[in-house]
């Protein structure tokens, strides 16, 4: 087991996905299809969509990227394909390091379970072992403030309850590379603040943050450099400074 | 700051690679092996949450069958209830379990869409899930073996490593049919609808509701049903009989192949199974 400094290497990634319409995920459309026509192979399955073409990235530890760009632009299937879930077509990954997305809080929480459960449920799809979920189990608890509500079903909280919840399942994890789509701002003021605490905390310890915004103030807050998306092309990674000039560019 | 975690990713193409992801993804998937377990249980829990007998209400009106079924068929049948009710017992317990990983397998990948599509979590850690939840499930139903069987008095004579054998042929050839029936309806939607028809359709075909030796001459119609196979390396064992030993060499042989096409088909979808959600 070799040491490695945590980093993130992205050299000319391409990723681009076969959309099954409603039509082409039936089965008779499909064999109608291989049956009948000699439609080329490419309109034979799906319709496909280049959702990023040669990007290429290199982050070290420290660095904090900021993701801009409009809808559809690739930001999420960019972070994505970093938290190993979309494989490239063309291109490689390379991240050293543990990874965190937080793309979707309310990833595996189950309404009918209670509080408890589902932070054991969170914190094993996020790679904890049972015993260092017990023993994080207190702390977690603690920082949810949802006290004897915790073993009451999440279907009963209010959002802002359900909310904090996976909040603080999600954020328990011991991670060097972090990905947010969208800074996470939940809950009433006193739990952003402590909310907002914990992540600066989590960005440093993590080493790596890629966040993907369309607030540039928060950007600006948490960023140290910044990458625009545009269709699926990358501008080079530059620095938070020089947003404004990216923006017109 | 050091780490040894190493993710990466290439856009290499090419069989090899593709089979050597695909062992990857089985491997890691046996190293959390826990995790497949916990989703697994934590699925038994909440399906049956705020219900007081749980998984046990299956359990109940499997017995209920069993015992109609039993009482009915060995009338019609002219056959002794010694021997017809524990025959039907464990037809429908153990056909149950096939039944419920070849269903259920459908679903494996469309409901874990959600982490599937934003963790780098083994696939194989869902068809596992699959598996384990159908034995939890299997565990319960398991009680109606046991009373029927201690009942009739077969306990004296029956044959448990046997039987546990069998199981794990059982076992083995459901999985791979699931998790292709799986990867199957990820793509296609059409299919859960099909696997229930031909799974209901097997129920009627296989002996589970009446003994093959009523079939006389026609024995072809279990020789090329690979579900009696199954449930015969089960049932034959914990009735005190032996099951053929070309039942065991048919199994292994559709557990080889089923697992080669399985695997086959999963080396060649893997990375697109996310797409298909």
């Amino acid at each position: 087991m070799s040491g490695h400094p945590v980093s993130i290497t992205v050299s000319g990634l391409c990723i681009r996905f076969p959309v099954y319409g409603v039509d082409a995920k039936s089965l008779k459309k499909h064999l109608a299809r291989t049956v009948g026509g000699r439609l080329g192979p490419s309109q034979a399955g799906a319709t496909e969509v280049t959702a990023l073409s040669n990007v290429s990235l290199e982050l070290r530890a420290g660095d904090r990227l900021g993701l801009i760009g409009h809808n559809g632009s690739g930001k999420t299937t960019l972070l994505r394909a970093l938290s190993g879930a979309y494989e490239p077509d063309e291109g490689t990954i390379d991240v050293h390091g543990r990874i965190a997305a937080l793309l979707d809080l309310n990833l595996g929480v189950d309404p009918a379970a209670n509080g408890y459960d589902n932070i054991r449920l969170r914190g094993r799809i996020a790679g904890l072992t049972a015993r260092e979920i017990d023993a994080r189990l207190d702390e977690i608890a603690e920082f949810t403030g949802l006290g004897p509500f915790l073993a009451m079903p999440v279907k009963t909280y209010s959002a802002g309850m359900q909310a904090r919840l996976a909040f603080a399942a999600a954020t328990a994890v011991e991670a060097d590379v972090l990905l947010m789509d969208e800074w996470i701002a939940v809950g009433d003021a006193d739990f952003q603040k402590l909310a907002h605490k914990r992540l600066l905390n989590l960005v440093e310890r993590a080493g790596i943050l890629v966040l993907a915004s369309h607030e540039l103030d928060l950007l600006r807050l948490y960023c140290n450099k910044v990458m625009r998306l545009e269709g699926g092309v990358a501008s080079p990674v530059t620095d938070i400074r020089k947003l404004d000039e990216l923006l017109a560019a | 700051m050091d780490t040894a975690t190493h993710m990466l990713r290439t856009g290499q193409r090419g069989a090899l690679f593709q089979l050597n992801m695909a062992l990857r993804d089985l491997r890691s998937s046996l190293e959390r092996i826990g995790l497949a377990w916990s989703l697994a249980s934590h699925d038994i829990v909440s399906r049956y949450r705020g219900s007081i007998l749980g998984p046990f209400w299956i359990t109940i009106s499997m017995g209920l069958m069993v015992l109609g079924i039993g009482l009915l068929n060995a009338r019609l049948f002219n056959a002794s209830l010694h021997e017809f009710i524990p025959f039907v017992a464990l037809g429908i317990v153990f056909f149950g379990t096939i039944n419920g990983i070849i269903n259920e397998g459908c679903e494996t990948f469309v409901h874990a869409a959600g982490m599937l599509s934003q963790t780098s979590l083994p696939m194989f850690t869902f068809v596992w899930r699959t598996v384990f939840r159908n034995l939890i499930n299997l565990a319960h139903n398991v009680v109606i073996v046991v009373i029927v069987l201690i009942w009739f008095g077969y306990w004296r004579n029956m044959n448990i490593p046997v039987a546990v054998l069998g199981l794990v042929f059982l076992v083995a050839n459901a999985a791979w049919a699931g998790m292709l029936a799986g990867i199957a309806s990820a793509r296609f939607r059409d299919v859960p609808q099909i696997v229930i028809s031909v799974m209901q359709f097997a129920i009627f075909m296989t002996p589970i509701f009446w003994e093959p030796a009523r079939l006389g001459t026609s024995r072809i119609f279990l020789s090329v049903n690979p579900f009696y196979y199954m449930v015969e390396a089960v049932r034959a064992p914990m009735m005190g009989a032996n099951a053929t030993p070309h039942t065991y060499s048919i199994l292994a042989l559709m557990a080889l192949g089923g697992w080669a096409v399985t695997f086959g088909v999963f080396t060649r979808t893997r990375r697109r199974i996310v797409h298909y959600l």
